[in-house]
């Protein structure tokens, strides 16, 4: 199976890092993300994960549950109601203020308003579980779809809001995790929240 | 909303979508709950992401919240896994078109949104009878579940031109206990408009 990904896109974050901890021998390809590579989308989307026998995944999401999955691993319905939670709610949010804070130059603290809900929501949940981990136990891909959803914004640890404890706690703790480490900095390459700015400006602007 | 409904009745029809979630979801949910054979749940709804997403509360434990996941909890229940793919592969499919339908198909807001989903949809059908493969799983149930308002509002020559996803939709509006209330819709078999391809 072959992974593609692509320059300064924010969403490969979360599948390399998922590859790394759950899928060592994936073939990773690095492409421009205007190239198209999922024959049946019009419209270029990457990461995409080509499997051996041809069929395509295209849903970050997917891509990052078929390497737990494959490793043995089971996706509870917490899990599974986690990740929705990240597709709907936590990724729009996300995007959208990195968009205010990269490409409309709006300052740090006013563009991560829109996220501030998702956050005291993380943190809430958080502190309920007792756990390092959003489901009680072990890591588990929920952890790295939220995690790699928010990092763009935080990419600097040092900024992370003082008062949100637990989340504080957890975000630094999956971050420090060699495989997430690594796949952050593939992405970012030293340059911040600004390493995605061509990629968010070539995208349709969020609602 | 305005300048909503200056697009055209493909566009009012997409609006009606976005403006009427929950009410949707929890119905879409009953449905696959008759479907399954199961006895229906309690449901209420909160405030997510803009818009409203379905709670279900579970009598021995907490409750779940979101259209898929609560699918995916009924389809366990009903002791039918099958429907959530039977490797891991179709697993993953299952998931990926399950979060399409989330994020792409409840959140149409114009008239080229919809031919572009019915673009990509036609063209990845065309080698294929359910979404992820041999067999129906949740996905196709959902999927059609999303999609047939925007089937119900597309002219004959429309649905021409999306062809495998006709097909694909006549084939899953058969099938024994998915369709429940909705109405079913009219596909001609024959080609009329072949010059077109």
């Amino acid at each position: 199976m072959k992974l593609i990904v692509s320059e300064g896109n924010p969403h490969g974050i979360k599948v390399l890092a998922a590859a790394g901890l759950w899928a060592g021998g994936a073939d990773i390809q690095r492409l421009q993300q205007e190239e198209k590579v999922v024959p049946f989308l019009a419209q270029p989307k990457l990461p995409a994960l080509q499997l051996d026998n041809g069929n395509f995944l295209f849903i970050p999401n997917a891509i990052c549950s078929y390497f737990f999955l494959s490793s043995g691993k089971e996706q509870s319905d917490l899990s599974n109601q986690w990740m929705e939670w990240e597709a709907a709610e936590l990724q729009p949010a996300s995007i959208a203020a990195l968009y205010a804070h990269v490409v409309q130059g709006k300052k740090r603290e006013e563009a991560l308003q829109s996220i501030q809900k998702s956050l005291h929501h993380l943190d809430q949940s958080l502190a309920k579980t007792k756990s390092t981990y959003l489901l009680n136990g072990s890591l588990s891909v929920a952890d790295v779809v939220v995690w790699a959803s928010v990092y763009p914004l935080y990419t600097d640890l040092s900024s992370l809001p003082e008062d949100l404890t637990h989340f504080k706690n957890w975000f630094t703790n999956i971050s420090q995790l060699e495989e997430c480490q690594k796949a952050a900095e593939s992405i970012v390459r030293g340059q911040g929240a600004s390493a995605f700015k061509l990629y968010l400006q070539k995208s349709p602007a969020p609602l | 909303m305005g300048g909503v409904g200056s697009s055209g009745v493909l566009v009012g029809s997409a609006w009606c979508l976005c403006a009427l979630p929950t009410k949707m979801a929890v119905g879409e949910l009953g449905a696959l709950e008759r479907c399954l054979g199961l006895k229906e749940g309690k449901y209420s709804s909160k405030a997510q992401g803009g818009g409203q997403v379905p709670v279900l509360q579970i009598n021995k434990g907490p409750s779940l919240a979101g259209l898929a996941t609560i699918a995916s909890y009924l389809a366990k229940e009903a002791k039918r896994e099958e429907l959530l793919g039977a490797s891991i592969e179709e697993k993953a499919i299952v998931q990926q078109w399950l979060e399409y339908r989330i994020t792409r198909i409840d959140r149409l807001s114009s008239k080229e949104d919809i031919r572009s989903i019915l673009k990509d949809l036609n063209s990845y059908m065309e080698d294929k009878v359910y979404l992820a493969g041999n067999t129906i799983t949740l996905a196709d149930i959902l999927i059609y579940y999303g999609l047939h308002p925007l089937m119900a509002d597309l002219s004959i020559q429309e649905k021409e031109t999306y062809i495998n996803v006709s097909r694909w939709f006549s084939h899953i509006q058969h099938y024994s206990g998915i369709r429940q209330h909705l109405p079913s819709l009219i596909f001609i078999k024959t080609r009329i408009y072949s010059n077109l391809h």
